[in-house]
């Protein structure tokens, strides 16, 4: 006999309000529905009434936690509808901000993933390291969430000594190797709590069009920072980490060595950075009438706007955003069916959600 | 030339009309033309940015779907666009083919399109949410609410509710 349990919208094991109906006989889950919308706040319409100033500071709070990817992608795409091309140094600029902010939110996810699977010591190792990358952020930008960084035509803010900021880059990479990237590939308690649970197989992520980390440990190599690359990326020297087994413990994995690559990204940029402007300055710019698409490798995987303006207009006509999160959830439905109940906590998280992205 | 040849023409590095060597699977592998080309070669595509636009004239959705599934091309998402007075509603489908972008416009008169959610599983969310936001019906399949919660109407266009 089959019955259903719902878990959320708000519910201690949930980050964030959504709602997941599973079917279970038993301990096991045979299917599962997610219910989202709880955070819609309608800001693809609230972009149309707000000027080229105004809509990147509203973009910047679709979310929490890759904020500086929002406002990064909204402004490549107005760049090209201006016809604008940030400097070398900008570009730079934003590789380190994009890369300190994929290495916050692992880390930040490698700590409730700890704290999902039980090991709570682990939990205070990951938000403590977590701080030490936002203090790094702060001393770059000023902030520790929205960094109001990025502008149309560059950056807001230079780091005025990049070569100071590789000392701390290097110090997280040494706490990293020495604590989270062993305990998360080698301890028994992960291996215990993630292995071969929550399988998404590589054709199922294939089919189901996911992003990311998740669909790096299904075994689709994909990353858009190699694939279609932005910024200064085309100048970095990183690989892709790929895992083939889609269950928890690849993503755990993938996560785990792409930490490795952002501050080998890291390094590469603070040492390279080229001199010169970090923006084209105040000088007169003006929006043709358009669609402009811009594509960037988030933490979570794939961000996606597409920016509609018309000549003369002070305000965006549309704005559309496909977040990872948009593609990489209704997987989970595939993930959990055949789980134990208790494992699907861990099984969503590993997804790495974001409501606040998804309903926007 | 139809929709295959064409994104692989585009997508290529080779010539259009000659098959693409890096990105297509073998079997979706079109053999090179051999006969004389008569007619004028014109592209049914264009570049803008990073996007390749196609002209959709002639086409259903569904096989658009289909021929970017022979391809194992990723669905990315539908990016809906209200047209000013009774003009309808624009939608663009885009799909990514080892990191390049393509988009295939199509415009509705009548609100209407055929849903492709049997084909591409990935489009299921979108279609939903486009179908709360803007009105659109997508034929061949059902709904669930979406971003919207019970006792909401699915169905109407959320755009205009908000300008009330």
């Amino acid at each position: 006999m089959s019955y259903k349990i719902p878990m959320g919208p708000y519910h201690p094991a949930l980050e964030e309000p959504y709602k997941l109906d599973m079917i279970c006989e038993g301990e096991t889950v045979k299917d599962a529905k997610l219910h989202i919308g709880f955070n819609f706040r309608g800001i693809e319409h609230l972009a149309e009434t707000r000027n080229y100033i105004q809509v990147i500071a509203l973009m910047e709070r679709v979310c929490g936690i890759c904020s500086n990817i929002h406002t990064l992608t909204l402004c490549q795409a107005m760049e090209e509808l201006t016809g604008l091309t940030p400097p070398p140094r900008a570009q730079y600029i934003r590789v380190v901000m994009a890369e300190l902010e994929r290495l916050h939110s692992h880390v930040l996810w490698a700590g409730i993933a700890s704290k999902l699977m039980g090991f709570k010591t682990m939990f205070m190792t990951c938000f403590s390291l977590r701080e030490k990358v936002m203090d790094v952020l702060q001393a770059i930008s000023g902030n520790r969430v929205n960094y109001s960084m990025n502008r149309i035509g560059g950056v807001n803010r230079d780091i005025e000594d990049p070569l100071a900021l590789v000392g701390m880059v290097e110090q997280l990479e040494r706490e990293m190797v020495r604590t989270i990237i062993p305990i998360f590939t080698t301890s028994t308690t992960a291996r215990a709590r993630c292995a071969g649970i929550g399988v998404l197989t590589h054709d199922k992520a294939i089919s189901c069009g996911v992003v990311g980390p998740v669909a790096r440990a299904s075994g689709v190599a994909q990353d858009l920072r190699r694939a279609a690359p932005y910024a200064a990326y085309a100048e970095m020297d990183f690989e892709i980490p790929v895992e083939q087994a889609g269950d928890v413990r690849a993503r755990l994995f993938v996560r785990a060595l792409e930490i490795m690559q952002s501050c080998r990204i890291l390094h590469q940029a603070l040492t390279k950075m080229p001199g010169g402007e970090i923006n084209t300055g105040e000088g007169k710019f003006a929006f043709k009438t358009a669609t402009a698409t811009s594509r960037v490798e988030a933490p979570r995987g794939e961000v996606m706007y597409s920016v509609s303006w018309k000549e003369n207009s002070r305000n965006p006509s549309r704005v559309h955003v496909r977040t990872p999160t948009f593609v990489n959830m209704p997987a989970v439905r595939w993930m959990v069916q055949g789980a134990r109940l208790a494992d699907t906590p861990l099984i969503q998280a590993s997804v790495d959600p974001c409501y606040s992205c998804t309903d926007r | 030339m139809n929709i295959l040849e064409s994104v692989l023409a585009a997508t290529s590095d080779t010539a259009p009309g000659q098959p693409a060597a890096s990105e297509s699977s073998p079997e979706t592998r079109l053999e090179p033309r051999t006969e004389p080309r008569t007619e004028p070669r014109t592209q049914p595509w264009t570049r803008q940015g990073a996007v390749y636009w196609f002209d959709c004239a002639g086409l259903t959705v569904r096989e658009v779907a289909q021929a970017m599934n022979s391809l194992r091309a990723r669905f990315i998402t539908i990016t809906a666009y209200q047209l000013p007075g009774t003009e309808g509603t624009r939608l663009e489908y885009h799909w990514d083919l080892a990191g390049r972008l393509l988009g295939f416009p199509f415009q509705l008169a009548a609100n209407s399109i055929e849903s492709i959610y049997d084909l591409c599983e990935a489009a299921d969310w979108i279609e939903r949410e486009v179908h709360e936001g803007f009105a659109v019906d997508f034929t061949g399949r059902e709904y669930e609410p979406l971003l919207l919660r019970e006792g909401d109407t699915p169905g109407v266009n959320l755009r205009e509710e908000v300008k009330k």
